[in-house]
């Protein structure tokens, strides 16, 4: 049986210096360990939903909400920021805004969260050993954060936020600097994680990712979630294009070249899915062409 | 302009060799992608070549007089940088004075900076946000505010420093009608990101880094067939271009269109 985790309640949010409102009526829930991406325009809301889900709305940023979210029985308004970061994750946008900017070495950054939660030295020594090994920065640790590549900044921001085992992930297109296969590598972390029982939020713009290892997606546009479904209700809607978004490009080119009887599926979402589907219509063909005996 | 790059090698304070020799040569307008894993020193690379770090070893020309012998604020003029974090180059209270703050130091006229905001801030699509604070911004208007504020100087040859991350798709089209624009008006633009989709479609030359070094340099052609330097450089085909190679289609796909045409020809060839 699963829970649900996250409660989106009919949630509006308006930044206090903006005239139209961030958020509007946004309705959805989270499951206790599933996959949900955001996708959606740049603008539309969705780091805005980001930093509400884990409290910096309304705690952090002033301006004017109504709705509720909760987050594993909490009300995001009525407990503190810290209170939920013991429950919910947060890795930033952009990955310098994640550095506490007290730390001289990315050992001590990564110390910074366990400090505050008064993990004991030992425990904090091997518990940072371990998470910089999986996330591969095992030879920074040494290194001043400030000095680090943004691609190498990114990988500790995400160390930083895995590393205090939140419940809930929240990922702000935490790959966008990451060489290819480093963002892969990074991805198939993510989503062992999600395989060991996190439940991941991930906001992201490569819809190739999305389709490959969200179990939902929601589509939000000028603040409102418009679309909501598994990732094949989602990308096969019609009304897709309306709000700014691309199916993955996997979908055209099979979606042209399989006809029906070819196969059970009819369009492919993923990588192997288009590979096998275009291998069956080349072995069809090809037998088709064979001239008659 | 011409730049060439002789040698250069780059070793920060702290010991790390980020360049170990590099040599190439820009010249005309056609884009530039320069692609590569992280820490492969592309940003160090790029911030060479105005001036804003400056060589260990080696030689940087540009028109065939040393980059040495004159301030950054001096190559500032001909070659504009945009940081890959516009936290590190935003610093007015609107997006105005931002736009304005280069030209002004260039001496220009009232009347020739009123008009480059409205030609540039149109182009970079933050016409509507003049007035706003550049940390009101989201991330990627704050990106096409860093780029609009390095444009307005009209620089001969622009750097951009990983302006896809985070784009949408309509921001990445307006990055496209950017880099189409400098290459029209005769303006090279050199190009730091991992969007590969993005690089197929609009650059025309590839340089691929790897540990300090260029590994390989071409057109998207000679890169992407070339198996044993992408594994090298952590680079990966677009998604596109990775099934046509999967299936083993006579020739590379980059666009969706191509990949029909392609796979089209495959299934009726007997």
């Amino acid at each position: 049986m699963t829970s649900t985790l996250i409660q989106v309640n009919h949630f509006s949010y308006r930044y206090n210096q903006e005239t139209e409102v961030a958020l509007k009526n946004v309705h959805f829930e989270v499951a206790s360990g599933e996959f949900v991406a955001i996708i959606g325009a740049n603008g539309s809301g969705k780091s805005t939903l980001c930093n509400a889900l884990v409290g910096l709305i309304p705690n952090y940023f002033v301006g004017f909400s109504e709705g509720s979210i909760i987050v594993d029985e909490k009300d995001t308004a009525a407990v503190s920021v810290g209170e939920l970061s013991q429950t919910i994750g947060l890795v930033f946008q952009n990955p310098f805004n994640q550095l506490s900017y007290t730390a001289d070495t990315v050992a001590e950054e990564l110390a910074f969260g366990l400090g505050n939660r008064g993990v004991p030295r030992e425990q904090m020594f091997s518990k940072i050993k371990e998470i910089a090994e999986l996330i591969q920065i095992d030879e920074l640790l040494d290194k001043n954060p400030l000095e680090l590549s943004g691609g190498q900044v990114q990988r500790v921001a995400l160390a930083s936020a895995i590393i205090l085992e939140p419940k809930i992930l929240v990922l702000d297109e935490c790959t966008t600097q990451l060489d290819p296969i480093g963002s892969r590598q990074i991805m198939n972390i993510i989503k062992k994680l999600n395989e060991n029982g996190i439940t991941i939020v991930m906001v992201d713009h490569d819809m190739e990712r999305v389709a490959k290892l969200a179990d939902k997606v929601y589509v939000i546009q000028h603040g409102t979630i418009v679309l909501g479904g598994t990732p094949e209700e989602v990308f096969c809607s019609p009304h897709l294009a309306e709000f700014s978004v691309n199916p993955p490009d996997y979908y055209e080119i099979t979606k042209k070249f399989i006809k029906p009887g070819y196969s059970e599926r009819d369009f492919a979402l993923t990588e192997s899915q288009a590979i096998s589907l275009l291998q069956e219509v080349i072995l069809y063909e090809d037998r088709n062409q064979k001239p008659q005996a | 302009m011409k730049i060439e790059i002789k040698n250069l090698k780059h070793k920060y304070p702290s010991g790390g060799e980020a360049l170990r020799g590099i040599n190439t040569t820009f010249e005309g307008s056609n884009p530039v992608a320069i692609i590569g894993q992280n820490g492969a020193g592309k940003t160090t690379f790029a911030k060479h070549l105005n001036g804003l770090l400056r060589p260990t070893e080696g030689q940087i020309l540009i028109d065939g007089e040393s980059i040495s012998d004159h301030t950054t604020a001096y190559w500032s003029k001909y070659i504009g940088y945009v940081f890959q974090n516009p936290d590190n180059q935003l610093f007015l209270e609107t997006v105005r004075k931002e736009f304005e703050f280069g030209p002004k130091q260039q001496g220009l006229s009232r009347h020739e900076i009123n008009d480059r905001i409205e030609f540039i801030s149109d182009l970079v699509g933050l016409k509507h946000r003049l007035s706003t604070h550049p940390f009101d911004l989201n991330a990627t208007e704050k990106k096409f505010c860093t780029i609009g504020s390095i444009l307005m100087m009209d620089p001969k040859i622009i750097i951009l420093d990983e302006p896809t991350c985070g784009q949408d798709v309509e921001g990445n089209q307006r990055l496209a009608k950017i880099i189409n624009y400098l290459k029209n008006n005769d303006r090279l633009c050199i190009t730091i990101t991992h969007d590969m989709k993005f690089v197929v479609r609009n650059f025309d030359q590839i340089i691929v880094m790897s540990k300090g070094e260029i590994l390989k340099s071409g057109n998207k052609y000679n890169v992407f067939s070339d198996v044993k330097t992408l594994l090298e450089s952590h680079v990966a085909p677009p998604p596109i271009t990775r099934v046509g190679q999967a299936l083993r289609l006579k020739d590379i796909s980059f666009s969706k269109e191509e990949f029909i045409d392609h796979f089209t020809r495959r299934i009726h060839q007997s």
